[in-house]
């Protein structure tokens, strides 16, 4: 993907509906390369859409999705995955493959790039070591806490040292300390220069963060603030 | 590398939804194996037939004493005709004299007859590719028509039920086949088409990490290749054993079967004709991915 001219994320009058009912209306705003975004608002507000827009699972009913300046909605179905492989995903259901380890499902994202064995090693070894779960690398996800899958999804997102990293509702299950330590995490990858956006209805994460916060309420931009 | 991957993915689905895979393989090995059976007697049937045109003769009856001017226009006539191979002249003389040392043992047929009551005539043999029931009717037919010729015998019925054989053997055993592919296809597809169903989640969960479409189809091609392939093996080796255990073993009691042929380089081809069909039953059950 070549280097995007304006914004890394653009919305433009964006409307989304599922049978007749609008989960987005008329959504405009802008991330720039290196920014790093909260989306709030409550369940419902369309947070998890707005994401899914963002990483093509989704097109828009109206108005225009650009990303890292490529309008999602004229882009060649051949050219989706490799559009995708620039952004990291940390899905609010996981989406972590059972029947494979910690390193299988942390190394996928870097077999679907083509990487070489020795590669894959270095950077699954490397983003285990930046979520604390080095040791848990043969151990299969269902055998992990709630935190501990989630800092694999974490890993498993930055691995492939992605241009923006999407995060959807990342400390939903987790208590208060371990959701501190994912925060630090994205802090740490946002300081090398990548692009993120966290969903999330948890305010103290954003509180005191000098960071964007996009609030949503029933599919609408409600606000667009520094915290 | 990706390749390399998806082999390795590949394997273990195969191991892992073993019976499936199994039961797959299983009906495979039953389509090829008799298809495989059915080519054995077709070539059989055509290797024990495809030499009967060449003995095969047509006899001309000419009149007696007709001048040697006339037998030797009708000779040239004969020659003329693109599906004739050569003319041979029997004199009523020599005919008698082949006949009474045919009737050896049993000379008593031929007591009491005063004069040689066979005619000249000519032994008319055919070339093989010419040698169809209705050339050979025409040139029957073009035969009597001329000056000096009294009757034509050739083995109308014999001809006639040759081709039919071989006709009918040459269709049936194209419809069997097309059928039982038809039927492996099927098989590949609906095998396929259930561990794609079984594996949707991870598929999706592929296509939101970049995968391309080539990266999620080729674990599932690779397996459906496997199947027909092991499947064709499994053939390949039951249609050797059911040779060599049985039918060698039966040519000691019953002399019919040493003529019987094997055409074992045919056979080699049986797993390579496995792969071919699982991979069309994948690729079509694959069908179309979507974004």
């Amino acid at each position: 993907m070549t280097e995007p001219v304006g914004p890394m994320i653009s919305f433009q009058n964006v409307t989304k509906e599922y049978d007749a009912q609008t989960a987005l209306r008329d959504i405009s705003f802008s991330v720039e390369k290196g920014e790093m975004v909260f989306l709030t608002g409550p369940s419902g507000s369309g947070k998890t859409t707005l994401m899914k827009l963002i990483y093509l699972a989704e097109w828009p009913d109206a108005g225009q999705v650009t990303i890292a300046g490529w309008n999602t909605s004229e882009l060649r179905e051949s050219s989706i995955p490799y559009v995708r492989r620039n952004i990291g995903i940390v899905f609010q259901d996981f989406r972590l493959l059972d029947n494979r380890t910690v390193f299988e499902n942390i190394a996928l994202a870097l077999r679907i790039r083509g990487a070489g064995d020795r590669e894959i090693k270095a950077k699954v070894y490397d983003a285990l070591k930046t979520v604390n779960l080095r040791h848990k690398a043969d151990s299969y996800p269902k055998k992990l806490s709630g935190g501990e899958q989630q800092r694999v999804v974490i890993a498993r997102a930055m691995a492939a040292e992605p241009t923006v990293l999407l995060a959807d509702e990342p400390t939903g299950n987790l208590d208060p300390e371990t959701a501190d330590g994912v925060i630090r995490t994205f802090r740490e990858i946002h300081a090398k220069g990548t692009t993120i956006m966290i969903a999330t209805h948890n305010r103290e994460l954003y509180r005191n963060s000098g960071k964007k916060v996009l609030r949503l309420d029933s599919g609408m931009l409600a606000g667009e603030e520094v915290c | 590398m990706p390749l390399m991957y998806a082999f390795r993915l590949a394997m273990q689905s195969l191991r892992k939804d073993k019976w499936i895979n199994i039961l797959s393989m299983l009906t495979i090995f039953a389509g090829l194996f008799i298809i495989s059976i059915s080519f054995f007697v077709f070539y059989n049937i055509e290797a024990a037939t495809r030499n009967l045109p060449e003995k095969f003769s047509m006899v001309v009856f000419l009149d007696n004493n007709l001048p040697q001017t006339r037998i030797d226009e009708i000779a040239g006539t004969l020659r003329s005709k693109h599906t004739v191979s050569s003319v041979k002249f029997i004199s009523r003389n020599d005919a008698f004299r082949e006949l009474k040392s045919t009737l050896r043992d049993s000379q008593y047929v031929l007591e009491g007859l005063e004069e040689n009551p066979l005619p000249d005539s000519f032994e008319v043999r055919l070339r093989r590719d010419a040698v169809g029931s209705e050339s050979v009717s025409r040139l029957a037919d073009e035969a009597r028509k001329m000056k000096g010729v009294t009757e034509v015998d050739y083995g109308e019925k014999f001809l006639s039920a040759l081709h039919n054989i071989r006709t009918g053997v040459k269709i049936g055993g194209t419809i069997l086949a097309i059928i039982l592919c038809t039927g492996i296809i099927f098989v590949c597809y609906s095998t396929v088409k259930i561990l794609f169903y079984r594996r949707n989640e991870e598929i999706e969960t592929f296509k939101l990490l970049g995968a391309t479409k080539g990266f999620i189809r080729a674990p599932f091609i690779i397996e459906g290749a496997a199947i027909g392939t092991a499947g064709g093996l499994t053939s390949l080796a039951s249609v050797f054993l059911l040779y060599y255990f049985v039918f060698l073993k039966l040519t000691i009691s019953v002399p019919l079967f040493k003529s019987v042929l094997f055409p074992a380089v045919w056979f080699l081809l049986l797993p390579v004709i496995g792969m071919f069909l699982g991979l069309f039953g994948a690729a079509v059950a694959l069908g179309r991915l979507r974004y």
